[in-house]
């Protein structure tokens, strides 16, 4: 009954939102109450394609995170609706949304992405472990051996590089085969070499492996990397470019700061 | 500054520190309310004694030995009447009172065939009432005993038998029964500690106690122109030898001697259990602190990169432990007063009545609470204090992910081992000593080392215990099982130390229950084995001739074979005077009793001779055929013949006997005590239940005696033993309910410790109900460990003392099976509940905030 409903309700709302992994239509997110209400999220419309690489970009405070954690379902939202895939998340439950994170969902977080008492390879599979499914062993392989981890599988996280780190973090997203993975600045931490390659490897897994990924990110270099950049300024989408390149990029961030300076 | 910044931390942390304090509370307040009552319970005593006692008491001499006055059933020493005009005349005497006091009486309520007074502890004291000027009691109502019918019984007694003026009471003494009926209630000045008083009139008092004109003692009262020594020393001058006399100092002395042997056993056990509940409370305050500074990494290193010193760091920490210190002994002190006022009340129930509303709280009180709770709280955060003080001024620098996973170090399993196998030794030494009291030294030292061996190698044993505990949990549980499994080994000597807390009680409660029912199943055997009687009568007063006469003439009785006890003194052919009691039965003894011996017959010790234990005989170099002088006290000396050696460790439990009639010869009647026990066998056609229903049926008029077949006294041995283990076990609840406080603890500041991991797994997918069993099921690892390490060391213990105890009768090892599977099983069940709120909390989390607290 409320899927033949939304089916209806949505249709009307979101032309063309079928062919995303993930939709946002007229979201809000205010936090706080009267004097000090601030709304870091102001009526956002916002369409993440299939199988393609999404870079999100803003000053600071702009809204990025907030819109990356309403997007995976980790936050409400004050207003608006939130698809993942054909899926309505706006006003599920926590164990849905819980279900929901676990098995549509990837996540690379800036820091500290990895449980310190589980190997790496535990740690890749530990979403799977979860839901108590069992990992592709192809697949699993084909994973390991792109991130180049294969040396490692055996080590604790205390006992890799934060490149290393992140690369684990990056397999772990894709080994359970998510819709769409989602990373909050997962460079932010990473000398530019190491940064490079985890870089690198989210793009091989978005051309070779038809992955979706969206990543917040500060780093013009790394939105570089993305089929699309998205920026942000308080809290409203004021931007979306194709194809991007590092100075490109860097030329539109600019223009940002140039606003803020007038 | 340094005092204002701990402050703050300590007030910041409040929520980590509430656990700590409250296991400090708990033990302090032990401490306290354990010398409250006791300060209370001797102070009651003391103004009963201060307000009762006369200036002198004169009564017969008597030895030494014997001053705690007459064997059960004998007639209480006497001087003649014309003592009291002889005192009566001295100088500086006011007043001389004769008294007559028996306390081998019991009273009871012939229409509700029930004792009256009470049936353990205090005394049921039977005497005269005179005019005393420093009278126990004052008569409330009715009125003083005036014929040979009259008796007048304290408040409370009558109060708590239901009798009030006119009810009838019966006093049963050794020369038969008297019935009488209740003319006035008299009413204690101070706090009656429990005992029960009845008074009669100086010749029924005579008459019925003594069976003669004469005062068992001699009161006098001076008129201040003398000091009691004085008194002493003019009285026993005027009398003549054959006297002692007691000043009002000796008869405190002697009453607080006689009510606090018992209060010091009480007060040393709670204190011991106290000490116990601060061990606990000791490791739950080290991982408190240790994890508060494992957090405060990074702010500890920030303080040194500034400038900080080492010493300061450390003063900061133990400046926080001394403000816990204090806020837990205050508090523990104001609770303590409460368990003073519990323990009065449960005392009551005991038959000891105290006063509450009068608690004695005497400088000892506070300075012994502060000291025990700030010096366990500031030892107990010394170990985590100069760990903060070695971090590294880099600390601050670097990414603090989750505290180093601290290894159990070399040096530490060095110690633990030599400390574990010092004890193991010690343990073994004791087994194999041949005789308790040599056993005793090597077995508390063995208890002792390794208990602090296995609390040392806690975190060790910790990796390797809960790596096979928890190696089925991923199979049987899934992630939340792997990841409880590894969350449980990560930081091993928290592990360790919480499970420890854990495992010193349930050490302490499996060797009890070790040794008690090795107690119970080797005295069952006994009974099996060596006893042939087949019923047994007993009371906590003497038994009557009277009594035994109703036994006897019970139809299906064929005998009766009666037992006494008699204290006294040996001369050995090795010159060596030995003390003991001596059983004295009637001849018919091996009738009831299979008494195995080493050499010599049964027969010769019960005609005319006397029995040695084995073990006696080695000490003495006693055979069969060697004369024993036995010395019964008053100038009364036999020598006998050894007729038998027995066997160790048999029904006799190392005790010599002989015959009534050898006793006989050289000990007047009046001198002998009444039956201990009385064993009855039945008529080999009689129907045995029948006849106990008889049994039961003649003495039924004396509520106080119980008649047992030998399923019965099996029943009665197990319920003594049992309240004994209920008694450790309820103290030791205090223990185990620090410990569970301490597995709360050690869960919640881990669970705030892992905040971001929690809030990683939560995001990518693992569901509340996976995150709480994840928390719950380390809780039960962490239980169970400890619960397994308390049974063992538990069983080591109760093992090696039983082998110790083995010649005191303990010859059957029982192992208490379903209670070591109880108290694992209840360990589990412990863990779950320790986890039910950090599992919430956890649960409770918001996942954003979770992961983005650093
Ligand atoms: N829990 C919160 N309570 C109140 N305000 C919040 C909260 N979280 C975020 N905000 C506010 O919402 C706005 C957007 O925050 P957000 O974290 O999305 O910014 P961002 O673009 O990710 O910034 P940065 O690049 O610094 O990470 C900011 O103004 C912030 O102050
Ligand atoms: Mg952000």
């Amino acid at each position: 009954m409320t899927t033949a409903a939304n089916a209806v309700h949505s249709a009307q709302q979101s032309g063309g939102r079928a062919a995303s992994a993930a939709s946002a239509r007229q979201v809000t997110k205010a936090y706080g109450a009267g004097e000090t209400r601030v709304t870091a999220l102001d009526a956002v419309d916002v369409d993440i394609e299939r199988g393609r690489f999404t870079a999100i970009m803003g000053p600071s405070g702009s809204g990025k995170s907030t819109l990356m954690h309403c997007l995976a379902g980790l936050d409400t939202v004050t207003e608006g609706r939130i698809w993942i895939g054909d899926t309505e998340i706006t006003g599920l439950k926590d164990k849905q949304l819980t279900q929901l994170r676990r098995d549509k969902i990837g996540f690379i977080f800036q820091a500290f992405n990895l449980l310190p008492t589980l190997n790496a390879l535990e740690n890749i599979t530990l979403p799977m472990d979860i839901a108590g499914r069992k990992a592709d062993a192809a697949w699993l392989q084909q994973v390991i051996d792109t991130v180049g981890l294969s040396e490692r599988l055996k080590h604790r996280p205390t006992q890799l590089s934060g490149g290393q780190q992140q690369r684990v973090a990056v397999a772990r997203a894709l080994a359970a085969r998510p819709e769409i993975i989602f990373g909050d600045e997962p460079t932010g931490n990473l000398d530019s070499r190491s940064g490079a390659e985890v870089l690198t490897f989210l793009r091989r897994s978005v051309d070779e492996l038809g992955q979706t990924i969206v990543m917040v990110t500060h780093d013009p270099v790394a939105a570089g990397y993305a089929d699309r950049v998205l920026f942000l300024a308080d809290g409203a989408l004021v931007d979306d470019m194709t194809a991007p390149t590092a100075d490109s990029v860097l030329e539109r961030m600019r223009r940002f700061d140039g606003k803020r300076t007038s | 500054m340094l005092l204002k910044t701990s402050l703050r931390s300590f007030l910041a942390h409040k929520g980590r520190m509430i656990l700590s304090l409250i296991a400090v509370v708990l033990s302090v307040a032990f401490v306290s309310g354990t010398l409250v009552f006791a300060n209370t319970a001797t102070s009651t005593f003391d103004k009963l004694f201060a307000s009762t006692a006369s200036d002198l008491s004169v009564s017969k001499a008597v030895e030494e030995s014997d001053q705690n006055g007459p064997p059960r059933g004998v007639k209480p020493a006497t001087v003649p009447v014309d003592t009291v005009s002889r005192l009566a005349g001295l100088p500086g005497v006011r007043t001389a009172l004769g008294q007559v006091f028996s306390q081998s009486t019991v009273l009871v309520d012939p229409v509700a065939n029930k004792v009256v007074g009470p049936t353990q502890g205090a005394p049921t004291i039977v005497g005269n009432w005179t005019d005393s000027p420093r009278s126990a009691l004052d008569l409330t109502s009715g009125h003083l005993p005036q014929g040979p019918d009259d008796l007048v019984l304290d408040a409370d007694t009558a109060a708590k038998a239901h009798l009030g003026l006119g009810s009838k009471v019966r006093v049963v003494a050794t020369s038969g029964n008297y019935d009488f009926t209740l003319s006035g209630i008299a009413t204690f000045r101070t706090t009656n500690p429990g005992a029960a008083l009845a008074f009669l009139d100086t010749a029924t008092a005579q008459k019925t106690l003594l069976g003669e004109v004469a005062y068992t003692s001699v009161d006098l009262f001076g008129d201040g122109s003398r000091t009691d020594d004085q008194l002493k020393q003019e009285a026993l001058a005027a009398l003549g030898s054959g006297f002692q006399g007691k000043t009002a100092a000796d008869q405190k002395a002697d009453g607080a001697k006689g009510v606090g042997s018992f209060l010091d056993f009480m007060k040393y056990v709670m204190l011991g259990f106290a000490g116990i509940s601060l061990l606990v409370g000791g490791f739950l305050i080290i991982n408190t602190f240790s994890m508060l500074v494992a957090q405060r990494t990074r702010e500890i290193g920030l303080l040194r990169a500034l400038g900080g010193s080492r010493k300061q760091v450390n003063r900061s920490v133990l400046i926080e432990a001394l403000i816990l210190g204090l806020l837990g002994s205050t508090l523990g002190l104001a609770a303590g007063l409460g368990l003073a006022v519990l323990l009065i009340q449960l005392m009551k129930l005991l038959g000891m009545n105290l006063d509450a509303s009068s608690l004695e709280i005497t400088w000892t009180v506070p300075v012994a609470s502060y000291a025990v709770g700030i010096l366990i709280t500031v030892l107990a955060a010394w170990v985590p204090a100069r760990r903060a003080s070695r971090i590294s001024p880099m600390a601050a620098l670097r990414d603090h992910g989750t505290p180093a996973e601290a290894s159990a170090n070399r040096i530490r399993t060095v110690i633990g081992l030599v400390l574990t196998a010092l004890g193991v030794a010690g343990l073994g030494a004791a087994a194999a000593a041949h005789k308790a009291a040599d056993g005793g030294l090597p077995l508390g030292a063995g208890i002792v080392l390794t208990l602090i061996g296995f609390v040392v190698l806690g975190p060790l044993l910790s990796t390797g215990v809960v790596r096979v505990l928890g190696a089925a949990l991923p199979a049987l549980f899934g992630p939340s099982g792997k990841l409880a499994q590894r969350n449980a080994m990560r930081n091993p000597r928290r592990t360790g130390a919480t499970a420890a807390a854990l495992m010193i009680g349930l050490a302490v409660v499996t060797g009890a229950s070790v040794v008690t029912n090795s107690m119970v199943s080797s005295v069952n055997a006994q009974i099996d084995d060596s006893v042939g009687a087949d019923y047994v009568i007993t009371a906590n007063s003497p038994l009557t001739p009277a009594m035994a006469d109703a036994a006897r003439t019970t139809p299906g009785v064929r005998t009766l074979i009666e037992q006494k006890q008699l204290q006294v003194t040996f001369g050995t052919p090795d010159g060596k005077h030995p003390k003991s009691p001596l059983l004295v039965v009637t001849p018919n003894f091996t009738e009831g009793f299979r008494i195995p011996a080493v050499s010599g017959r049964t027969e010769d010790a019960l005609g005319g001779g006397i029995s040695v234990d084995q073990k006696f005989a080695t000490e003495h170099g006693v055979k069969v055929g060697d004369r024993l002088t036995v010395d019964y006290g008053q100038g009364r000396t036999q020598s006998l013949p050894v007729g038998v050696v027995t066997e160790s460790g048999s029904v006799l439990n190392g005790l010599p006997f002989t015959s009534f009639g050898t006793v006989a010869k050289v000990l007047p009647a009046d001198e002998i005590p009444g039956d201990d026990q009385i064993f009855g066998i039945a008529d080999p056609g009689a129907d045995k239940d029948r006849t106990l229903t008889a049994l039961q049926k003649s003495l039924e008029t004396y509520p106080q005696v119980q008649v047992q077949d030998r399923a019965g006294l099996k029943d009665l041995i197990q319920s003594q033993v049992n309240q004994l283990l209920y008694m450790v076990y309820g103290l030791l609840g205090l223990a185990i309910a620090v410990a569970v406080l301490g597995v709360v603890n050690t869960l919640a500041l881990s669970v705030v410790e892992r905040t971001r991991e929690i809030g990683l797994l939560r995001a990518i997918g693992l569901s509340r109900r996976q995150l709480r069993r994840m928390i719950r099921l380390e809780s039960v690892v962490i239980a169970v460990f400890g619960a397994l390490l308390g049974c063992g060391l538990g069983l080591a213990w109760g093992v090696t003392a039983r082998k110790v105890l083995a010649d005191q009768g303990l010859d059957v090892l029982t192992v208490p099976t379903a209670t070591i599977v109880f108290i694992l099983v209840a360990s589990a069940v412990i863990g779950l509940l320790a986890a039910l709120v950090p599992a919430f909390r956890a649960g409770r989390m918001n996942v954003l905030a979770a992961i983005a607290t650093d």
